[in-house]
């Protein structure tokens, strides 16, 4: 605490507050408010785009291009793998970072230290660093596919039939299994990108969770689990529930890691968003009114899951 | 780059200021009295050979120094140029275009400025076809052509005689490679390989059975890329052992010993080119027109084969190019993309295209 109060400073400095408040405004709305107006704008066919005013943009989201000859849930469906990866990924991440996390605090504080560094380190990673990395390791030639062949794995897969099964699922080619694309390679790659700031999120709350209670709890014959379940869970219900949301929202926007692992049946609003703003299309009004939907959507999400940790704890 | 800026440099001025600055990467302020004019090229290996091949020779020829630019590709650069040009500063004077991004920036208007071919007399040796000409003029000159050509593995399979056998899920179930992209000249090769060619485009409906045919084959595509270089990883990995891409880099991927082959199937492959446009507030007309009357060159078109890869634009017997070489950058049949129906019919098509990859 510095020795004179933010009412003192106010005071003597009296156009710090709203000099701020005007940055924020600048910095936080502008953009947002610019993508609003573009959404309304009319698309030239075979040219670019126009100022205008029209819902055609939305409707199109909702209903297609080609509405009311032809209806299509294209955009839905492009909505609807976008909350799908976000939910699964950011739940596995939280969830395989809670144990991690739960026994790192247990350490000492010197390993403690040691791991957070390395944690925060592995955050300088871009996502397209990590995607490369993964797309090496799920490669044919050189990752997960080779081990399969070269341990007899796909020769027994082969000859106990269970091979025919993973073509169905899109897993295999004729020739060995293949792990690209698919709804696994894109989740795990997700989920990896976020644990690290579940790790981090996890720690404040883990860290000052009353060792005593636990301790007491064990005193008293309560096994592992039951400890777990009664004591620990509850009392970082909300910080979990928070860490969820936060990485939630964070993996909506998600771009390399679903255009490299996900078909194009199962991509997302964020691809169809760059598609319809940078590509052939130059489509930048179906863009916004696309990133608009998307932004509405991550804040019924996150209303709903505050609504939901609110009526929890009540 | 470097090298050339020191050449120009030591030329003009060999003060210890000019060694200075010859050290340092870029030298332009000592350079500004000179002609120069700055040209934009699809970054990466193409605008490495650029900047190491054909710019140094166009300096020496005409004393204009050249300072390269680098595009992502034709369509984000025009994203780029559009708003670049409403600021009034644009980053480039001459930029690349492929041919679908041209007329969209001409339908667009107030992007490119006419050209005096009366200055490059060397265009008369490209077909007119390469000279794109709008309602103000002439607003492109080809540079240089390119296939996306149909490619194999070759170890795993024969090479098909036609694209049609890409259909066939016994040779290629889950095994080939497609661009994503609506406008990847695919459903120009279905046109060519089952339907009536371009005329197939003129209506909806042959456009949706174009777009129904390529259903058929999804069984078949293990990776619908968009990037360049997810193709070549597949390829290089053997993720997948066919599909199509880039003649120039899948000859330049075989001489590096990777198993890729690319074929020319009796349907051909569809061949694409890019163009030189000026931006219209760019004060180089001049130099601009020097540039591309080099460019139009044989020698330099020939050049341009040897070094980038690249499908001349004039034909084999005007250059000295071998047909060996030749046969390296370029072949038959050519298979010309419907341009003009992509932009005409464009939500019509990238919406229908994005239905049917989504299977929605």
């Amino acid at each position: 605490m510095s020795v004179t109060s933010p009412a003192e400073t106010a005071a003597r400095t009296p156009f710090l507050k709203p000099l701020i408040w005007a940055l924020i405004l600048f910095l936080c709305v502008t953009p947002f408010l610019l993508i609003f107006a573009v959404s309304f704008g009319h698309k030239i066919e075979g040219a670019s785009w126009e100022w205008g005013f029209s819902f055609a943009n939305y409707q199109r989201v909702f209903v297609g291009a080609s509405w009311p000859d032809e209806i299509t849930f294209l955009y839905l469906q492009k909505l609807y793998y976008s909350l799908y990866y976000a939910v699964i990924a950011s739940v596995l991440a939280v969830l395989t970072a809670f144990p991690f996390t739960y026994l790192m605090t247990g350490l000492s504080r010197r390993a403690q230290s040691a791991w957070l560094v390395f944690i925060l380190a592995s955050l300088s990673l871009s996502e397209v660093f990590i995607v490369m990395g993964w797309d090496v390791l799920l490669s044919n030639r050189s990752g997960l596919p080779m081990v399969f062949k070269e341990t007899g794995l796909t020769a027994w897969l082969k000859e106990v039939g269970w091979f025919d099964t993973l073509r169905e699922w899109g897993l295999a080619n004729p020739r060995n299994v293949k792990f690209k694309t698919s709804v696994f390679a894109t989740v795990l790659t997700m989920a990896y990108l976020v644990w690290p700031y579940a790790v981090i999120l996890l720690y404040p709350p883990l860290s000052r969770l009353d060792r005593s209670m636990v301790e007491a709890a064990q005193t008293m014959g309560a096994g592992p689990g039951t400890v777990m379940r009664t004591v620990i869970l509850p009392s970082v219900r909300l910080p979990l529930a928070g860490a969820i949301l936060l990485l939630f929202v964070f993996l909506l926007g998600v771009y390399v890691a679903v255009t490299v692992f996900a078909e194009p049946a199962k991509q997302t609003m964020a691809v169809s968003v760059y598609e319809a703003v940078r590509g052939n299309t130059l489509n930048a009004p179906f863009g916004a009114a696309q990133a608009v939907v998307l932004l509405i959507t991550a804040g019924i999400f996150l209303v709903l899951g505050q609504w939901l940790s609110r009526r929890g704890t009540s | 780059m470097t090298r050339m800026n020191r050449r120009t440099l030591l030329k003009t001025a060999g003060s210890v200021a000019g060694m200075a600055a010859a050290s340092s990467v870029i030298g332009t302020p000592l350079i500004a009295q000179e002609r120069s004019l700055k040209i934009g090229s699809y970054g990466g290996y193409f605008e490495n050979s650029f900047k190491e091949f054909v710019y140094p020779a166009f300096t020496e020829a005409t004393g204009i120094a050249v300072e390269s630019v680098t595009q992502p590709n034709s369509t984000d650069w025009l994203v780029t140029m559009t708003q670049a040009t409403q600021a009034g500063n644009v980053p480039a004077d001459l930029s690349l275009y492929a041919r679908d991004t041209m007329i969209k920036a001409s339908r667009i208007g107030g992007l490119l400025a006419p050209l005096n071919t009366k200055a490059m007399p060397a265009t008369s040796n490209l077909d007119p076809y390469f000279v794109f000409e709008d309602t103000t003029g002439p607003i492109g000159v080809g540079a240089m052509s390119w296939f996306s050509a149909m490619v194999i593995n070759p170890e795993e399979v024969e090479a098909p005689t036609s694209w049609a056998e890409f259909w066939d899920s016994s040779k290629f179930e889950a095994s080939l490679g497609l661009s994503k992209n609506f406008n990847s000249q695919f459903l120009d090769i279905i046109a060519a390989t089952f339907f009536e060619g371009e005329a197939t485009f003129a209506t909806k409906d042959g456009i949706m059975a174009l777009i129904e045919k390529a259903a058929e084959i999804k069984p078949n595509v293990a990776l619908w890329w968009s990037a360049e270089s997810q193709m070549e990883q597949s390829m290089k990995n053997g993720d997948v052992i066919g599909g199509q891409y880039y003649l120039d880099v899948s000859n330049l991927m075989a001489l590096d010993g990777f198993p890729i082959k690319p074929i020319f199937p009796k349907e051909g492959n569809p061949q694409d080119y890019g163009s030189w446009c000026l931006s219209s507030i760019s004060d180089k007309g001049d130099e601009a027109a020097e540039f591309i009357n080099f460019s139009s060159d044989p020698a330099t078109q020939a050049l341009m084969s040897r070094k980038i890869g690249t499908a001349p634009l004039v034909a084999q017997s005007k250059t000295d190019l071998t047909d060996d070489e030749f046969a390296f950058v370029s072949g038959t049949p050519s298979i010309k993309p419907a341009y003009e129906a992509y932009l005409d019919y464009e939500t019509f098509i990238k919406e229908s295209w994005d239905k049917m990859l989504a299977g929605a």
